[in-house]
């Protein structure tokens, strides 16, 4: 028996994320940081929260240390920001065995802290990332000013510095195209929407991502409210689509979608740009009950079946047709161990 | 074990649904389970208005970036980073960047946030008194309008709001002892932060 939790909206809502930035008061920023610094950093951030109530649940790693499989994974798996990749050589991350909170460190900023959970949990995510934050800012002072808040290397960031992100699958407002007009009346809102993968207006996986543009302000609570109304008025649009598409043709909307199951069952290579789609088609499938299958566990194959992830299971470097058979093999043989026709 | 829905199928399935922060947990076979993952539309929309008023004001951006020049030459003490190198990166040096490029951050900040003054929580985890002043501002114009329009129980319900926030407010502002210079410096500010 599969042990899963289904999370507030999951049907289209893929996960919500809050990150934070810190910098400490007495320590260089970014351009200016030292080797020396950094390790201060790190020393400091480590110091304070593996001394936290739940700091043994802690990992640390040294971003340097990882093969680079290994890092491209952490990043797919939305456990470190691409950009920490950036700083590789004295950037490092603490992460939760749980993968729900991290800490990243020498990043554009001294820390960034993370909260992460599937579904629409924006608020539960937010005070994961804060309770770290203030036990770390109660050991070492972090970068404030009474004005600004929150001191940061980029000013976009000053104020609370929090972002706030949801991920969202909307396959159904995609194909009736309608994602500009979504778009457009969501900035209103002060949201950011961007394509997930891919930049521009090609969202690979229909997977699109929300986010607040504003740090200076509005308090965190506020933030957090508008982003989770925001989210929430998309998810009611695009499962009303999905209710429209169905009342249309049903056997149709059906069809369609099944037909990428029937890929997935019998294809021998598969790329990431073509998994990307069926995997829309399928869970989209699933949502509606078309398809006997978990939500939880074709996201998180949806991660383990990237480039990175993928790497790092064969153990190996791998040519581009080797990881297309081996990408093709594992979802055969995971999709049919999830699903229950 | 059998489904707990239907009681016909097999169990392949523990489902665990969290509903205004209660866990559900139900054991479920295969097409029950897909019954649920199929959520039907039906949500409360009562915050929306609130949303819209928060629309970002518009900006002249043009204009301020020409009067930006003005400031290439500013150089932080501290770290010794120039104005015009972070207007080429984007990134400042340290926290006192904050304070040597005060003037030309100001507009920047107004040009990227839309605002200029913090409402968030200050270190120590505490909200500060900034938001609580902005709602006793949001308070004090609704009553005016309840005035207006002679809804008097509703005048005296949020006259009895701002009362009560404004104790907050007096209480907050005795705990709060945070200042950009002292804390810099490492002296014992004195001021309160909600009076910047």
């Amino acid at each position: 028996m599969y042990e899963y939790v289904m999370a507030p909206e999951q049907d289209v809502v893929i996960s919500s994320r809050v990150r934070l930035s810190r910098n400490y008061e007495d320590l260089p920023f970014s351009p200016k940081l030292t080797r020396e610094c950094a390790e201060e950093v790190i020393e400091r951030t480590t110091d304070a929260v593996f001394h936290t109530e739940n700091g043994a649940a802690f990992t640390f790693l040294r971003m340097g240390d990882l093969e680079e499989d290994a890092r491209s994974r952490l990043v797919e798996h939305h456990l470190i920001s691409y950009d920490l990749l950036k700083f590789v050589t004295r950037s490092a991350a603490m992460i939760s065995s749980a993968g729900t909170v991290t800490v990243m460190l020498n990043e554009e900023d001294h820390i960034r802290f993370q909260g992460l959970l599937p579904g629409l949990q924006l608020e539960r995510s937010a005070e994961m990332a804060l309770k770290l934050d203030e036990a770390v800012g109660q050991k070492y002072a972090f970068a404030f000013d009474p004005q600004w808040g929150f001191l940061s290397a980029s000013p976009a960031n000053t104020g609370t510095g929090l972002r706030a992100s949801v991920i969202l699958h909307l396959p159904a407002l995609s194909s009736a195209g309608q994602m500009g007009a979504v778009m457009q009346t969501i900035a209103k809102l002060g949201v950011t929407v961007r394509g997930l993968y891919g930049d521009g207006s090609e969202a690979r996986g229909n997977l699109y991502q929300l986010s607040n543009q504003a740090t200076l302000g509005r308090s965190e609570e506020d933030v957090i409210r508008a982003l989770t109304a925001a989210a929430s008025q998309v998810v009611e649009h695009e499962r009303s689509m999905r209710e429209q598409a169905e009342k249309k043709d049903m056997l149709q909307l059906q069809d369609s979608l099944m037909r990428s199951w029937g890929e997935l069952m019998y294809a021998r290579l598969m790329n990431v740009g073509e998994f990307m789609k069926r995997y829309s088609d399928i869970r989209y499938a699933a949502s509606m009950g078309y398809l006997h299958a978990p939500l939880p566990g074709l996201d998180a194959l949806m991660m383990d079946a990237q480039p990175g992830s993928l790497g790092v299971r064969a153990g190996k470097l791998m040519s581009p047709r080797e990881s297309e058979i081996l990408r093709a093999q594992y979802l055969r043989d995971e999709l049919k161990k999830l699903v229950a026709e | 074990m059998m489904c707990e829905d239907c009681g016909v199928r097999p169990a392949k399935f523990h489902l665990t649904t969290i509903i205004n922060g209660d866990r559900v947990e139900r054991n479920l076979c295969p097409a029950c389970m897909a019954k649920h993952q199929k959520q039907l539309p039906g949500i409360d929309f009562s915050n929306l208005a609130g949303l819209l008023s928060s629309i970002l004001e518009g900006r002249n951006a043009a204009e301020q970036e020409q009067r930006e020049t003005e400031y290439e030459d500013l150089v932080c003490e501290q770290c010794g980073m120039t104005y015009a190198e972070f207007q080429k990166g984007g990134m400042l040096g340290c926290a006192n960047c904050y304070q040597a490029f005060r003037q030309p951050l100001t507009a920047l900040m107004q040009r990227v946030h839309g605002n200029t003054q913090h409402a968030g929580r200050i270190p120590g985890g505490v909200h500060s008194g900034v938001s609580i002043r902005m709602n006793i501002e949001r308070l004090k114009q609704k009553l005016q309008r309840a005035i207006a329009e002679e809804e008097y129980e509703q005048a005296a319900k949020l006259r009895d709001a701002i009362r009560a926030l404004n104790i907050q407010l007096e209480r907050r502002e005795g705990d709060i002892k945070v200042h950009p210079q002292a804390r810099l410096t490492g002296d014992d500010g004195e001021e309160a932060s909600a009076d910047v």
